[in-house]
């Protein structure tokens, strides 16, 4: 028949095609999480091959996908897919991923949904900058927490509103409107940013709350951190709150919010995040909450992974992942973190203190494999 | 074909067939039937898992899924009246431009296009259906939109007065309802058309050419022969429009802005249906009644869409059917319209 | 109107109001028409001037990266994770979809469960695709069916699912229009109805149903709702089906929502690559129509 004829060439032509295409490529192994073969039998050096298979936190994105792409020459594949805080959780509950990107510390109701017990690792710090769109107005506009939630909670309509203005007395201000910009995703982005607004506003906390994914009273939604910033780009007098990295590589203007116990204003940078990470308290769980520190800026969030505490048991990973992803991680606490930093050619988030990497190294030495330890 | 037809074998007839010689035919024809009844099976099993899906957020919320405006996630709880009306609001701005557009240009390619013309031009219109919808978003949100907003601006503040198009510029979004239901416009475009355009190729010449007898001009004859006899067809081709505007995800979801809350006016931010299910089925996976409520969407848009494409069909089939009763000839080989049109390449939603 | 009466008396002079009202309708019309047409103009005009610029040798022979600096690499991965799915789409849609049309001309015809067939097949024309790929991530997904959570073969199911009515509809209005008396013909003359479909009817309607395919792929290759819970995304070129892939629609969703310029100005090459794919086969699909001798 000459249809089965076609579909044979068309198949044909596919399957040569994919091949060709595979044997080209530079990077190697793309095993699955499932080879029943084990992929450890590819490795011949020691930094594991394979792939690891990672979602959530765009906030972190970039830290991901860069040390993807460092990673690739020692044969590690690693896929992060950026769909946002609370849905890198879900897929970490129904094992479609390997590691979670996740900006909140795990909440009870994730950990409940959970396969079986999880480490979270706390993994950098990020500045949430509240980031505008006026022409005209320089980075270093003066905005205290009240002040924001006012503006994010649509009680303060205009850029030339006198609680604004009276902060910044040299500063002319038009009469823009102002557009507010959040994310319409699940994001522990947001869940910073309104922990932030409800410590600071009474008002916020009773009437909104904290959380990944809040109901805001207005504005327009954007999804994951570069659809905010990209909205904030495009409209006029638009205000966002965009995590750091996104800020600067656009080269956003952004505020500069008054630390209540130092009563500066602190612009977001990172020596300023900095300040603030070696302030954090952190749980025996590795966990914390937004960083409010007394000194540095105060709009500071950790960013963590989350995984399994035994990803073959409890997320049917094959050991050959299971090592995949513990050189990941060892990576990550390890040579990672100094790709992390202010200088150039890095990127632009602030590594761990030095105790708290040591935290999650001591607590990566207890990830295992259907019970036994990882090599 | 067999050379040995016409030769008789033993005492059996040529025609005979052995039950060997039979087995092919009745392979193929259980073969074929048994896949016939798989795709049938496939295609319930897929309503009932909707439907079951859909069925703790039907008993946990009832109808005031539908009628209430209260979509909270972080609360779980999930009245999506704002999404319903955003829906029906796209669509109806899609309707609204949309298909005088496409039938004017149906008419034009019909009645009025020198025929050289018509083929080049008709695909030309109907090749506005293969652009993906994501690069309809992608262009909708760097094109469209930016280059709208000024427009937008100046029809709201001359506007201001009336409540729901004006309220000034200040509530201007960069994604909005209007521009959703601008992209759906288009997106709609060559469904309507080639489906008027098909209403309106049958209309019977004789009643056409006797208006030109009787002196009208052409747009007389248009109006006086053409769109009565058109016009069930072309309300079904702007309802399949419809349909295929209400189930648009993807280039509405880039370009109205994402707030479940229900906007003031058509130039601020809302949210329809779909377009939820693609922001928030991540994150609803694991949660029950989230992903329940999604599903329901998902049911609500599907009922709606099944419901408009048959009172659609009925349109179309009783237009063509009064046509070619009227034309007193054979029906068409094929009848259906509709799926001529959609055989030409003009299908469902994104 | 005329007179009246047997005389071919003059009809009445067209009034100039008349005339003007002809006059200004007909170009409504064709304001109309070409209001139509600037739309697509618009489209295909930017996806060249924004896209075109990126097209290179290292945009098609490189994967995207996650550098953060510098050079964000190409779209290698999504073209060819794109034509593996729907390679695989198209394998098992096109033969089953004409295979149920086959039937439901050749055997099923006029018959009550023929007819519940077509009611379900018309049904499912009107599902929004995301919706597809909802179902498949519950059943085929989340139960980590194959030992994998998102793979490239499941996202290939739910684009079957989405090509499978296209595809029966329109092959069975082209069976449909072969004339009976062919088949009956070919019965008469000996052959067994296996051998009147395959050597009469299917040549007979053949471009057709080309047709008819070529469409359905065109229109599975643009889709991103079916793939976006169901492959999820991946950089690296793989050509294992039971993993996480790229593709061009995802990752043309993707870039959007991105505020650096260049991944924005990727995202339209990548669109414009997608363009030309669907166009090219949408034009080859039309003019194989206007050939075909049934058409």
């Amino acid at each position: 028949m000459r249809i089965s004829r076609i579909s044979a060439v068309a198949l044909a032509v596919a399957g040569s095609l994919g091949v060709a295409a595979c044997g080209s490529s530079s990077s190697s192994s793309s095993s699955s999480s499932s080879s029943t073969s084990s992929s450890a039998a590819a490795a011949t050096t020691k930094a594991a091959g394979g792939t690891v298979n990672g979602a959530g936190s765009t906030f972190a994105a970039p830290i991901y996908q860069q040390w993807s792409s460092n990673l690739k020459s020692q044969g590690l594949t690693v896929n992060y897919n950026p769909v946002g805080s609370g849905t890198g959780v879900v897929d970490l509950q129904t094992a479609t991923v390997d590691f979670a990107g996740n900006d909140q510390e795990l909440l009870p109701k994730d950990i409940s949904g959970m396969k079986g017990p999880v480490f979270q690792f706390p993994v950098a710090f990020g500045a949430i900058t509240v980031s505008y769109n006026l022409p005209g107005v320089k980075s270093g506009l003066k905005l205290t927490g009240p002040v924001v939630a006012d503006i994010f909670a649509g009680k303060i309509t205009k850029w030339n509103d006198p609680a604004i203005a009276s902060l910044n007395s040299g500063v002319s201000l038009p009469s823009t409107a102002i557009t507010v910009v959040h994310r319409s995703d699940s994001s522990g982005t947001t869940a910073g940013f309104t922990t932030y607004l409800a410590d600071v506003s009474p008002s916020w906390k009773s009437s909104i709350g904290a959380g990944k994914l809040v109901k805001w009273p207005v504005g327009t939604g954007g999804p994951g951190n570069s659809g905010v910033a990209a909205a904030v780009k495009q409209t006029t007098g638009a205000v966002g709150y965009v995590e750091q990295a996104y800020a600067l590589v656009n080269n956003f203007t952004f505020a500069a919010i008054k630390n209540s116990t130092t009563g500066q204003y602190v612009l977001p940078t990172i020596a300023n995040t900095s300040e603030a990470a070696a302030g954090a308290k952190v749980s025996p769980t590795l966990g914390m909450v937004t960083v409010n520190s007394a000194s540095g800026y105060p709009i500071t969030s950790q960013t963590f992974i989350d995984t399994y505490q035994d990803p073959c048991k409890s997320g049917g990973a094959s050991s050959g992942t299971a090592a995949a992803l513990k050189s990941f991680l060892t990576y990550a606490f390890g040579d990672g973190q100094k790709t992390l930093g202010s200088g150039s050619g890095q990127i632009p988030y602030a590594p761990l203190p030095a105790s708290l990497a040591a935290m999650s190294n001591a607590q990566l030495a207890k990830l295992v494999c259907n019970g036994s330890p990882i090599s | 074909m067999e050379a040995s037809a016409t030769t008789v074998r033993g005492d059996r007839s040529v025609l005979e067939r052995s039950p060997l010689g039979r087995l092919p035919d009745r392979l193929l024809k259980w073969g074929l039937t048994a896949l016939a009844v798989l795709i049938l099976l496939l295609i319930a099993y897929f309503f009932i898992r909707l439907i079951g899906e859909s069925t703790t957020s039907i008993n946990t919320f009832g109808l005031s899924f539908l009628f209430r405006n209260d979509w909270d996630a972080s609360r779980n709880i999930y009245h999506g009246a704002a999404l319903v009306i955003g829906t029906l609001v796209t669509s109806g701005i899609a309707l609204m431009i949309g298909v005088p557009v496409a039938v004017a240009a149906a008419l034009f390619l019909t009645e009025l296009c020198p025929r050289r013309a018509r083929p080049a031009l008709g695909m030309l219109v109907d090749l506005l259906a293969a652009v993906p919808s994501v690069v309809y978003g992608l262009w909708g949100v760097f094109v469209l939109g930016p280059k709208l907003e000024p427009v937008e601006r100046w029809f709201a503040n001359t506007f201001s007065f009336i409540p729901w198009i004006g309220g000034g510029a200040s509530a201007i979004t960069p994604g909005n309802y209007f521009i959703a239901g601008l992209i759906l416009a288009i997106m709609i475009l060559p469904i309507v058309s080639a489906i008027s355009r098909e209403v309106i190729a049958t209309v019977p010449s004789e009643n056409k050419e006797a208006a030109l007898a009787l002196g009208a001009t052409r747009w007389e004859m248009i109006r006086m022969a053409v769109l009565p006899y058109a016009r069930p067809g072309i309300t079904g081709g702007a309802m399949l429009g419809l349909g295929r505007a209400i189930g648009e995800t993807i280039a509405v979801v880039l370009v109205i802005g994402d707030a479940p809350t229900l906007g003031h006016h058509i130039f601020s931010q809302g949210y329809t249906l779909a377009s939820v299910i693609a922001n928030e089925f991540g994150e609803a996976a694991n949660v029950k009644i989230h992903a329940s409520a999604l599903f329901e969407a998902g049911l609500v848009l599907f009922i709606l869409t099944l419901i408009i494409n048959v009172i659609a069909r009925w349109f179309v089939n009783r237009g063509a059917r009064s046509m070619r009763a009227a034309r007193g000839g054979s029906a068409a080989p094929g009848g259906d319209v509709m799926v001529a049109a959609q055989a030409a390449g003009v299908g469902g939603a994104e | 109107m005329s007179s009246g009466g047997m005389s071919l008396s003059r009809l009445p002079e067209i009034s100039a109001r008349r005339r003007r009202t002809d006059k200004v309708m007909r170009a409504s019309l064709l304001v109309g028409t070409v209001i139509a047409l600037i739309p697509l103009v618009l489209i295909i005009y930017y996806l060249i001037y924004k896209g075109l610029g990126t097209w290179n040798k290292n945009f098609f022979t490189t994967d995207p990266n996650g550098n953060f600096f510098g050079n964000h690499g190409g779209i290698r991965s999504a073209i060819v994770g794109t034509l593996e799915i729907v390679c695989l789409a198209t394998l098992i849609a096109v033969p089953a979809g004409i295979g149920v049309a086959v039937w439901l001309t050749e055997y099923g015809k006029q018959s009550w469960f023929a007819s519940l067939v077509r009611y379900f097949v018309d049904v499912m024309t009107g599902v929004p695709s995301i919706v597809f790929g909802l179902f498949i991530y519950i059943v085929l997904v989340i139960s980590h069916t194959g030992g994998s959570g998102f793979a490239a073969w499941k996202g290939a199911l739910a684009v079957t699912l989405l090509m499978l009515p296209i595809v029966i509809r329109s092959a069975e209005v082209v069976l449909l229009l072969v004339p009976n008396n062919l088949r009956e013909a070919a019965l008469a003359l000996g052959a067994p109805r296996w051998r009147v479909i395959t050597r009469v009817v299917l040549p007979t309607s053949l471009s057709g149903l080309i047709t008819g395919s070529l469409l359905a792929v065109a229109r599975g290759m643009g889709e991103t709702a079916p793939l976006l819970f169901t492959v999820s995304t991946a950089f690296v070129l793989t050509g294992n089906l039971n993993t996480q892939m790229n593709t061009l629609p995802v990752q043309i969703y993707n870039d959007i929502k991105s505020p650096e310029p260049s991944i924005v100005a990727r995202a339209w090459g990548a669109a414009l690559t997608l363009v030309a794919l669907v166009l090219i086969l949408n034009v080859i699909a039309r003019l194989i129509a206007r050939r075909s001798r049934l058409g």
